[in-house]
């Protein structure tokens, strides 16, 4: 490394306390978790020593492997549905509308109640008996949407995209605004239209933007665990019992730690292992910019 | 109020999951507290409505003890994991609050619990002053670990007057009324049971209570001390295919599992006439009280379950949370002052208190101040219902250990609403560790 490259950047003493913070908070309880997985412990005395028990009965258990299936389902179908609202709602917000800050400020509510509050009022909202659904049986039938697996999914997808948007949006919308200016005006002059200007201008410069905003949705969509404590505890039967939520239940309904543990440290891997591939496969790791000269 | 204890596994816990490895860090973490620790003790209740009552005996206790108590309480939703975290550590307290039965258990296994004879040889009292049913749920193999406290709560079967009234149709006493009363109601349009499934232990009590009238509690107890083959009888089958006629016949309507009791859904069909009938523990009533007081006023009902003919099981037998129980803590340092303390509980001043708030102690003198209950008349029906029963079960959740909660919720909802036959109901039952 040359000294020119290292001009005006800080040190590494500078990452030190942030460093001691992480390892004192991230990695010891993590190093910790990882020596449960290979105990067993219901909380009280010590743990004892089992050696890969754990492991073992968690990788032939049906549960386990089911909840890891739809943990990446509820991921994906996340990523899938927030982000094309989020990118067209971010690149509006950016614009000049009327009452474009008006509405802004009302789609941003969502991202300012606390999830809990957001699953309990969905839950009454989404009532069979005294909610929406029975005023509107041409298009839920009896309302019993937490009560099967394809209405548990839809319902928890819906509360965490109706609460996550807004954060995404405002990524989108800080994103569209620092496009430059000059390539719309270019492409104007070359006769391109609203759409195509979208497409071959606004998408193209968000790029890092869509990948560092899908991080966050997988990262989120993995560990996915108030909505389901709220709405469906798991059910019906394990239908949402996703590993986030399994976790919790073997921890602290069954107590069994040391099972918890090893959950737990499948899903960081899972999700280490997710986004890895994600970061390579968008070459975000190259840390291309969109910005002239930089 | 105990209905609470429902309330606990369903209460909203927010970031839980990242409490783990912060509670997992703190086990090993320090128990400094201040002050002369020596000459207390410390009793740790469950933090709801009750510990008005619990406030005023410990003042009452410190009155005359040199060795003062001290009331710790945990809010619901925290109690039983804050409770496993200090039960082991220098933080544990002297007595505490539990279900008795397989809440316990570990905790006896771990040879963490004072074995209560030893107080009660010198206070036969403490046993004989309270009704055998329950005291009986907190004995774990073979030895008594907990003091009643609080008040019982079977579970009744509530009805709306109103309803049965216009549809025609009187309070079912046998199954085969009940199967009758549901088609006639599913005629007129009308939910004939609310279910709160989506909270899982509701759907449980109709299995806990048909258990008992079809087999007998010898079945559950066989079943809970390890033996898999009572999963696997002639008479589980049978309860289970009489389940699923209910279910099939319409009974609980299609949605129940996407509604709750602790919301306030399952209530409300009741309160409003959408529904007949409800199976629910007794706080049920206060609960109603709360959300729709004129229908309680007007148009409440509540009955047994019903009998079933030619079942093994006596049809006074109940099903229910017993009560909540004191355990006494072995390494106690004060256990004199912790025997003083517990005479309280078959106080006339305890029993009064209790009733006063609306819970129903289960002392033998209970009885004798009934009439000072929030409300008497439902209060000596519970009363007579408790002290007449031959048996009463505690809810299967309670009565195993902590662990089968989550396996004996899911078997049930996934049978209930098909997703599973009595195949896998019963191999999943056969699962459990033994309580």
């Amino acid at each position: 490394m040359t000294s020119s490259s290292t001009v005006g950047r800080p040190g590494f003493a500078w990452a030190v306390p942030a460093a001691v913070f992480f390892g004192l908070f991230a990695l010891v309880p993590l190093l910790l978790v990882v020596v449960l997985s290979f105990t067993r412990w219901n909380g009280i005395g010590s743990p004892r020593f089992a050696g890969l028990e754990n492991w073992d009965k968690l990788l032939d258990d049906p549960v386990m492997v089911n909840s890891l299936w739809l943990s990446l389902l509820l991921t994906v179908l996340g990523v899938v549905v927030q982000t094309p609202i989020s990118i067209l709602l971010g690149v509006w917000a950016a614009g000049h509308q009327r009452n474009r800050a008006v509405l802004s400020a009302i789609y941003f509510v969502p991202l300012l109640l606390s999830i809990t509050a957001v699953s309990v009022l969905w839950r009454a909202v989404l009532d069979p008996n005294f909610g929406v659904p029975s005023q509107a049986t041409w298009l839920f039938g009896d309302g019993n949407l937490l009560g099967v697996r394809a209405g548990a999914i839809g319902v928890l997808v819906f509360v965490s995209t109706w609460q996550f948007t807004p954060l995404h949006t405002l990524i989108y919308q800080g994103a569209a605004r620092a496009v430059p200016r000059v390539l719309y005006q270019a492409a104007q002059i070359d006769g391109a239209g609203t759409v195509r200007q979208f497409f071959h201008i606004t998408l193209p410069q968000l790029r890092n933007s869509i990948v560092t905003s899908m991080i966050l949705m997988v990262v989120g969509g993995l560990t996915t665990f108030d909505t389901v404590l709220i709405l469906t505890q798991g059910g019906p039967g394990t239908d949402t019992t996703n590993s986030a939520y399994y976790m919790y239940q073997k921890g602290f309904k069954s107590f069994d730690f040391g099972a918890a543990s090893a959950i737990a440290l499948l899903l960081v891997l899972v999700a280490t292992l997710v986004s890895l591939v994600m970061v390579r496969l968008t070459g975000y790791d190259k840390m291309r910019s969109t910005m002239e000269g930089v | 109020m105990q209905r609470h204890t429902r309330l606990l596994r369903t209460t909203v816990v927010g970031g839980a999951a990242l409490a783990m490895t912060l509670s997992l860090a703190a086990c090993g973490g320090s128990g400094a507290s201040a002050g002369k620790e020596q000459d207390k003790i410390h009793i740790l209740v469950y933090g709801d409505a009750t510990n008005k009552v619990e406030k005023q005996l410990v003042d009452t206790f410190n009155k005359t003890s040199d060795v003062k108590a001290v009331l710790d309480t945990i809010p619901g939703a925290d109690y039983q994991t804050k409770l496993q975290t200090v039960i082991s550590g220098k933080q544990a307290p002297d007595l505490f609050f539990n279900w008795g039965g397989g809440s316990i258990k570990p905790y006896v296994d771990a040879g963490l619990l004072m074995p209560l004879d030893g107080l009660i040889e010198k206070d036969p009292r403490l046993k004989s002053d309270f009704l055998p049913s329950v005291f009986n749920t907190a004995v774990v193999d073979g030895k008594p670990y907990g003091i009643p406290m609080r008040g019982t709560q079977p579970v009744l079967m509530f009805h709306n007057k109103k309803v049965l009234k216009d549809a025609g149709v009187s309070v079912p006493r046998t199954w085969d009324e009940l199967l009758t009363t549901v088609k006639t109601l599913k005629s007129k349009g009308v939910t004939p049971i609310a279910l709160g499934g989506g909270d899982k232990w509701p759907t449980q009590m109709w299995f806990q209570y048909l258990y008992d009238r079809v087999a007998g509690p010898e079945l559950f107890a066989k079943a809970a001390g390890g033996d898999k083959n009572a999963w696997a009888s002639p008479d589980s089958k049978k309860a289970l295919g009489m389940l699923r006629e209910l279910v099939d016949a319409g009974a609980f309507g299609t949605n129940y599992d996407s509604v709750k009791f602790t919301d306030g859904g399952s209530p409300a069909l009741l309160a409003t006439g959408k529904a007949a009938f409800e199976l629910m523990g007794s706080w049920e009533y206060s609960t109603l009280k709360d959300a729709h007081p004129d229908f309680v006023k007007s148009d409440l009902g509540y009955g047994t379950f019903p009998t079933v003919t030619g079942g093994k099981g006596d049809p006074a037998n109940l099903a229910g949370n017993t009560n909540n129980y004191y355990s006494v803590l072995k390494s106690t340092k004060h256990p004199d002052a912790v025997a003083a303390f517990l005479k309280l509980m078959y106080s006339d001043g305890f029993v009064k208190s209790q009733l006063g708030i609306g819970n129903l102690p289960t002392t033998t003198n209970t009885a004798l101040f009934l009439a000072d209950a929030d409300n008497p008349e439902y209060s000596k029906y519970q009363y007579d219902l408790v002290a007449k029963a031959p048996a009463f079960q505690l809810s299967w959740d309670q009565a195993y250990p902590p662990a089968a909660a989550t396996t004996i919720y899911t078997a049930v909802q996934q049978f209930f609403n098909g997703q599973s036959d009595a195949d896998a109901f019963i191999a999943a039952m056969q699962s459990l560790p033994a309580a």
